[in-house]
């Protein structure tokens, strides 16, 4: 009998043709225990079911919707579930989480996690439920923004389906496409391109059986604590401006990256705020499912329609690109959705064409920084990903620099090939490590060092020992909040965040958990999602930031320097490593292999 | 060796106040804690010189401590204690005493700025008339001629003119800096408090003006945009826009170091952003 919160399987579905199978995998206990679910599983699965070395856009690939035993609880944000697969845009491991009824639905099929292989002949939908799994062709969703192809399936398939859908970004390869649900999206590392490779729109779930938790009425009593505490001082900034709220407070510190990184300030940043934009334009605020926190906050837009800003889309669509209109912004946020394309991923590779076009590095002359309608261009270009700039850019920064070459790539805003989100490194040295050391690639939800460098517990200009410890630990803590999974901006709630989450999943799944068993649990997590890595090649070469943010030092408005040299971020790269337990190269000791159960 | 750092004197007498000046209540925090924590904000290490078995109240962060091995010597001898403390690790210092309750960043910087001229080993300031050997920037090598020069029995701070290379930068030339002249256009920087009255009459000034801006959350309706208030901590500029420096709530003082200790002491012409402590996103 599976844990409480569990099915004890995955589904693991091969698409072939015209037809797809699927097979369950029973998942030991010991697995689960192990990995929890969400990111956790989903690495594991990853290493089972996908051959080193495989092409992520090829028919072997295989692309992991994968749930968590909160999943179907009341435990507020709990109805989330992660995708993870091979990313084409770093070659690496890449998870992206969502919220929506998706998770719930797809959990209730009766499985922990489903896994997608092979290729369709035409373009299809895969339907998943309690009974099996069906392929449908779908040619009639070709070019269909995700939205409208969930509109759509729901029309054909009826209310009871929960759909995952690519738009056209990721039907064309566009290698940051997203999966989207509901208006959310699983977005960083290329997933939507991933499904769209297997020529499949959307995959579709619908529940058809329950799943039983442990400790029903403890688990009841803890949603009814946890519900209460999201209303708390934790979570006002979300409730009340949403996570735009940093715009403002980003740029008073140095830390809003602006015109691709070269200046860590926004002199229009105030047209973008959340607190100018709420006043002016703020229409509604909505939740995710089983979401009390509501940090979602709708804007009009000039002409009609609304539109959901974060604060990662107005950063990247805006600031990087030196876009200070906000109805530009909006738009450009707008066609992201519509094309499915990965916001931070499409402004930081539209952001480094900018700079090259101005340094005549590529013939575009249309192509400047502050040009919103150029941005909107650009989006279209990348959209289509036929030819010229727009299968240039198609590929990510990384790539378009290899072939732009002269020396563009010093300022391709990424790490191992995944734009950088709107946090200067320079200005928060531990989140500057984060970056670097991430599985994902540069990347702030999976590691939310940034926590230290503006905790005022350190000095965030110096990076050093504290700074290590710094990215461990929240490291350590986005693993285990992604596995299990709740939504970040639950953690400020949380005083003591380990003891809490293992009694909190010892109501959901009877295990006797502890605070210490959890912190192991997320050290695995993180070996494990290296491990993927470097089996597919990684070094301890691609733990590096961009060379500008190691060579140009920012002046703040104090009149201190921000400076971030290579040999200071190498110094604390190997205090991860030895923190990490890895050897000098950034490798898994053999010794700790077995723990990681990835063999065998 | 380029490095720059901050000693206070805490180990005088205080005969005239009657009581350790040290410890005298300065807007939330204490006189010694204002002095040292504005050095930090300027310099490198900054090492607070005491008598032998002196007690402290609190220290700002990192601050170091030194005891004056020879009580009774006067305060070049301090001076000695505290920059032979600091030569293996910075190559000048701002030197002054603990009662300075005006110091501000600005004159600190720009004393220290006479120090980068190679061939200069003191920058002596002569303000309103006086000679401040107490807020004065020196060599920190030269802790081993001012030791022989107390050896000999020479225990004036004048002493050091007649074997070193000085400048003596007057109101005139230290007002030609514009940031000096902005912030500090009376040089209160060097104005001390010796007895009780002076000190009362100095902790009745208000405190100095300050730019406070609240982002986020915390920008409630009648907390909206910048405002300028006294506040010469960063307590009282908490309380003047009605916050409360709880775990949830940082502050940035100037754009640069994030902190929430209400005990930080503000200057004029600061800026201070209240942010929300949780910054996902």
């Amino acid at each position: 009998m599976a844990p409480g919160g569990y099915f004890g399987r995955a589904l693991v579905v091969d698409v072939d043709g015209a037809a797809a199978s699927g097979r369950g995998v029973d998942l030991d206990e010991r697995v689960l225990r192990s990995y929890l679910g969400g990111v956790g599983l989903g690495t594991w699965l990853l290493h089972r079911l996908t051959p080193a070395g495989v092409d992520p856009l090829g028919p072997e690939a295989a692309l992991a919707f994968v749930f968590s035993p909160l999943v179907g609880t009341p435990l507020t944000t709990s109805a989330k579930f992660a995708v993870v697969a091979k990313s084409p845009l770093t070659g690496l491991v890449t998870d992206a989480l969502a919220s929506s009824q998706f998770a719930i639905a797809g959990k209730l099929t009766g499985n922990d996690a489903v896994v997608v292989r092979g290729r369709a002949d035409e373009l299809s939908v895969l339907l998943v439920d309690a009974d099996g799994v069906r392929l449908e062709p779908a040619p009639d969703l070709a070019g269909l923004s995700a939205a409208e192809a969930e509109a759509a399936a729901k029309q054909r398939f009826g209310r009871g389906w929960r759909t995952a859908a690519i738009g056209p970004a990721g039907e064309r390869g566009v290698r940051y496409a997203t999966i989207s649900h509901d208006g959310r999206h699983a977005g960083r590392g290329g997933l939507g391109a991933v499904l769209g490779a297997k020529n499949l729109k959307a995959v579709l779930v619908k529940s058809g059986t329950k799943v039983a938790v442990h400790d029903p009425a403890a688990v009841l009593a803890a949603a009814r604590d946890l519900r209460a505490r999201s209303f708390g001082p934790a979570t006002a900034k979300y409730r009340e401006l949403g996570t735009l709220a940093n715009l403002l407070a980003f740029n008073a510190v140095s830390t809003l990256p602006t015109r691709n990184f070269t200046s860590a300030t926004f002199a229009e940043a105030p047209k973008l705020a959340a607190e100018q934009l709420h006043e002016l334009r703020g229409v509604a605020r909505n939740s995710c499912a089983s979401c009390s926190i509501g940090c979602e906050h709708i804007y009009s837009r000039k002409g009609g329609g609304t539109q959901r800003m974060e604060y990662e889309n107005v950063f990247a669509l805006g600031p990087l690109c030196g876009v200070s209109d906000p109805d530009d912004v909006f738009a450009a946020s707008a066609r992201c959705d519509e094309l499915g394309l990965d916001t931070i991923s499409a402004g930081g590779t539209i952001a480094w064409a900018m700079e090259c076009a101005e340094r005549g590095l590529i013939d575009a002359p249309w192509l400047r920084f502050g040009d919103g309608a150029a941005l909107l261009r650009a989006l279209d270009e990348i959209g289509r990903n036929d030819d010229g700039l727009g299968a240039l850019l198609a590929q990510g920064s990384r790539r378009a620099a290899e072939v732009v070459g002269q020396g563009s790539i010093d300022f391709a805003p990424q790490v191992k090939g995944l734009e950088m989100p709107g946090y200067e490194p320079r200005t928060l040295q531990s989140m500057a490590l984060g970056l670097a050391v991430n599985a994902r690639g540069a990347d702030h939800n999976r590691s939310g060092a940034y926590e230290a460098d503006l905790s005022g517990r350190l000095d965030r200009l110096d990076g050093g020992t504290a700074h290590v410890a710094a990215a461990v630990d929240t490291e350590d803590r986005a693993a285990v909040m992604d596995s299990m999974i709740l939504c970040k901006f639950l953690r400020g709630v949380f005083e003591e965040p380990f003891p809490e989450w293992a009694r909190l999943l010892s109501t959901v799944t009877g295990w006797d958990l502890d605070a210490d068993e959890l912190r192991a649990t997320a050290r695995r997590i993180v070996q494990a999602k290296r491990a993927f890595n470097l089996r597919e090649g990684a070094t301890a070469a691609d733990d590096r930031l961009p060379a500008r943010m190691l060579t140009t030092p920012l002046e703040l408005g104090s009149g201190r320097t921000a400076t971030l040299t290579a040999e200071r971020l190498q110094t604390m790269i190997a205090g991860y490593y030895a923190a990490r337990g890895l050897d000098a190269d950034g490798r898994i000791r053999p010794a700790d292999r077995p723990e990681l159960l990835l063999d065998g | 060796m380029g490095e720059q750092a901050g000693v206070v004197l805490a180990g005088g007498r205080s005969s005239r106040m009657g009581r350790p000046k040290s410890g005298l209540e300065w807007h939330g925090a204490t006189l010694l804690f204002r002095t040292a924590a504005v050095l930090a904000r300027v310099t490198g290490p900054v090492v607070v010189v005491r008598a032998p078995g002196q007690e402290l109240p609190a220290l700002p962060d990192g601050v170091e401590t030194v005891d004056d091995p020879v009580e009774g010597l006067g305060p070049m001898q301090g001076v000695a204690a505290g920059l032979a403390h600091l030569r293996d690790r910075a190559a000048g210092a701002f030197v002054c005493s603990t009662d300075l309750p005006f110091l501000h960043p600005a004159y600190v910087r720009s004393v220290l700025r006479g120090l980068d001229d190679p061939a200069v080993d003191l920058v002596l300031p002569t303000v309103r008339g006086f000679r401040q050997p107490l807020a004065a920037a020196y060599r920190t090598a030269l802790a081993t001629l001012i030791e022989a020069q107390i050896a000999e029995g020479n225990l004036r701070p004048g002493m050091l003119l007649e074997h070193c290379t000085a400048v003596r930068p007057d109101d005139a030339s230290l007002l030609a800096d514009p940031a000096v002249a902005a912030a500090d256009p009376a040089l209160d920087s060097v104005q001390n408090v010796n007895t009780p009255q002076e000190y009362e009459q100095a902790r009745s000034r208000p405190g100095p003006e300050v730019r406070v801006e609240c982002f986020g959350a915390l920008a409630r309706a009648d907390r909206r945009g910048p405002r300028t208030v006294p506040a010469a901590s960063l307590g009282e500029a908490a309380a003047a826009v009605d916050l409360a420096l709880d775990r949830h709530v940082v502050a940035a003082i100037n754009g640069d170091h994030i902190v929430r200790d209400p005990r930080l002491p503000l200057v004029a012409g600061d800026t201070v952003a209240f942010l929300s402590a949780d910054a996902g996103g």
